[in-house]
């Protein structure tokens, strides 16, 4: 542990940070159900290369979702540093956009599923045609435009992560984080989409951070895979995934990482 | 494709085949209602109970001088007023309170005050301060509905969900775009729910405040009309009011509701 003194000194400046995400010594408390202070994150450090695909892979409880939140600016970490291309979190510039996928959908109830894609052009002064264009465009890449004017309520769990996969990818942005974005897919829908986000990722070049429970997914489509152990939840091991894409389970090279990491986790 | 299927059914409610036979069973209710009433005026003098011929006839003569349209209209005019300006007042004030919660707490306990002075009281206070005028409807109908809209629409900043605010602040949206696009869409089910019920108690609290303090509209006429011993046109006057109340209840609200709220999961039966 850190002498107290040391806890709430200001981040040091990320100026000279040009990873796209690049956290170090970062942690979190939340008050905890019976008072205490429940330790969620300790003394992560994690450095995002550009272009590149990590997968967070952990317990449930493990943090991951907070450790998004924090890279995403909407969850404070206590200590530590949090750059995202080369500024603080809080200070996000806009030709360094992130996209979010929450591990729960957030379709605005009162949007048609085509216009809660638009939503996420909204923010910007994007014209009306050309936000209907990629709304639906994006639409089409999940595989959901027979559904585009159907209430949230009218859809499927899984169509209805589709549809905020859509959303996250609309604005073609250059961070994407996603939040067990394929956990609630069938497995043909999901290889279908693994398929889909790897060729959007060499096309766009973005940067990519998903949490899953799937060891196999996370091998098959990461460069990278965090492996987080909970309570606190630190970085137990980063494991490079060295064979290219796309990669088949089968293969003995993948298979072999497959059993490696259902062993650490 | 049997998701193109039931994406035709999806655009389609199957409201239509229902509706006509809803309406066979409101006329079919009128005509029984009316029958009784029929039945029952033969029991009793005309000044206690005029049947439907007398009421119709009373009715017609009312028309036929313009009486009925021009008081009316001066009552609606004078309930819309009342109306709005709580609105005006009601919404930013529901919004304000609830967006801010040490003015919330402040505030809360004069709502349900408010909300059970009887409009008998506030028509009291009306005549002494503004006396027989247009303004003392208008204050009265104002007065009842004013606590109303602001209840709801504060009830509907608390639903608000956090959310969703999250992910607007994540696309970066500006706060006044948070306003519009979450805030509004979340409210507006609490505000129409409450305006829908001011507008219905503004007209009820306007007759009795035109019966005291008034020399025009429908609440006027009516007291005008029992001073007479004129049942026949109590009678047209209040049956006139029922079927325009009706006619907005169902020709406007319940069909902008539907259309407003068709986002909203309705719960099978
Ligand atoms: N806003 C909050 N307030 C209090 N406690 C929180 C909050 N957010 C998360 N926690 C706690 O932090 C811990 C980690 O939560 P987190 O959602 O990050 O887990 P996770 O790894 O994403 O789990 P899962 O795989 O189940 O989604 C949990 O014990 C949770 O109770
Ligand atoms: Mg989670």
């Amino acid at each position: 542990m850190m002498p107290a003194g040391e806890e709430r000194t200001a981040p040091a400046p990320c100026a000279d940070d040009t990873l796209p995400i690049s956290l170090s010594k970062v942690g979190k408390s939340f008050p905890g159900p019976n008072g205490a202070r429940l330790e969620v994150l300790r003394d992560i450090d994690l450095a995002v290369k550009e272009h590149s695909i990590v997968g967070l892979l952990g317990a449930s409880g493990a943090g991951k979702s907070t450790l998004l939140n924090i890279i995403a600016g909407i969850v404070k970490p206590d200590r530590g540093r949090v750059c995202i291309c080369g500024a603080r979190s809080d200070e996000l510039n806009d030709w360094c956009a992130a996209s979010y996928m929450f591990q729960d959908d957030r379709l605005l109830p009162w949007r048609t599923a085509v216009r809660n894609v638009e939503f996420a052009l909204e923010a910007s002064a994007t014209p009306k045609a050309e936000r209907v264009r990629r709304a639906r465009e994006a639409f089409r890449l999940v595989g959901l435009d027979t559904f585009e004017d159907a209430f949230p309520y009218q859809l499927s769990g899984g169509m209805r992560s589709r549809v905020a996969l859509a959303r996250s990818l609309v604005t073609e942005p250059k961070i994407l984080l996603m939040d067990e974005p394929f956990s609630r897919l069938d497995a043909q829908t999901r290889s279908h989409l693994h398929g889909e986000l790897l060729r959007i990722h060499s096309l766009m070049a973005m940067t990519v951070v998903f949490v899953t429970h799937d060891v196999e997914e996370a091998v098959l489509l990461a460069d990278e895979v965090v492996v987080m152990s909970p309570r606190p939840g630190t970085i137990r091991e980063i494991v490079p995934i060295a064979p290219s894409r796309p990669r088949d389970p089968i293969e003995p090279e993948v298979a072999a990482y497959i059993r490696r990491l259902r062993a650490l986790i | 494709m049997a998701e193109m299927i039931e994406q035709g059914a999806l655009a389609l409610p199957q409201r239509r085949g229902i509706r006509f036979g809803v309406l066979l069973e409101r006329l079919s209710l009128v005509a029984g209602l009316v029958t009784i009433w029929w039945l029952l005026s033969f029991s009793a003098p005309p000044y206690v109970l005029p049947g439907p011929q007398r009421v119709w006839s009373a009715l017609s003569i009312i028309a036929a001088h313009g009486d009925l349209w021009r008081n009316l209209g001066i009552t609606f005019w004078r309930v819309a007023l009342g109306f709005v300006l709580a609105t005006i007042i009601g919404l930013p004030f529901g919004i304000v309170l609830g967006a801010n919660r040490r003015l919330g707490e402040f505030f809360e306990p004069v709502l349900p005050v408010l909300n059970t002075v009887s409009s008998a009281i506030w028509a009291i206070f009306a005549i002494i301060w503004f006396g027989i005028s247009n303004a003392t409807t208008i204050f009265v109908v104002f007065m009842t509905a004013m606590p109303l809209i602001i209840t709801n629409v504060w009830q509907g900043t608390r639903a608000v969900n956090a959310d969703f605010i999250e992910l607007a602040r994540v696309l970066r949206m500006p706060d006044w775009k948070i306003m519009a696009k979450i805030y509004l869409p979340t409210i507006l089910p609490y505000f129409f729910s409450g305006a829908r019920l001011a507008f219905g108690f503004g007209w009820r609290v306007s007759l009795v405040a035109e019966t005291i303090g008034s020399s025009s509209g429908v609440g006027y006429r009516l007291r005008q009309a029992a001073d007479l011993v004129r049942t026949d046109q109590v009678f047209a006057w209040t049956l006139t009011m029922v079927v325009l109340m009706a006619a907005l209840e169902m020709g406007v609200l319940s069909p902008l509701e539907r259309h407003l709220f068709r986002w909203k999961k309705e719960a099978e039966a």
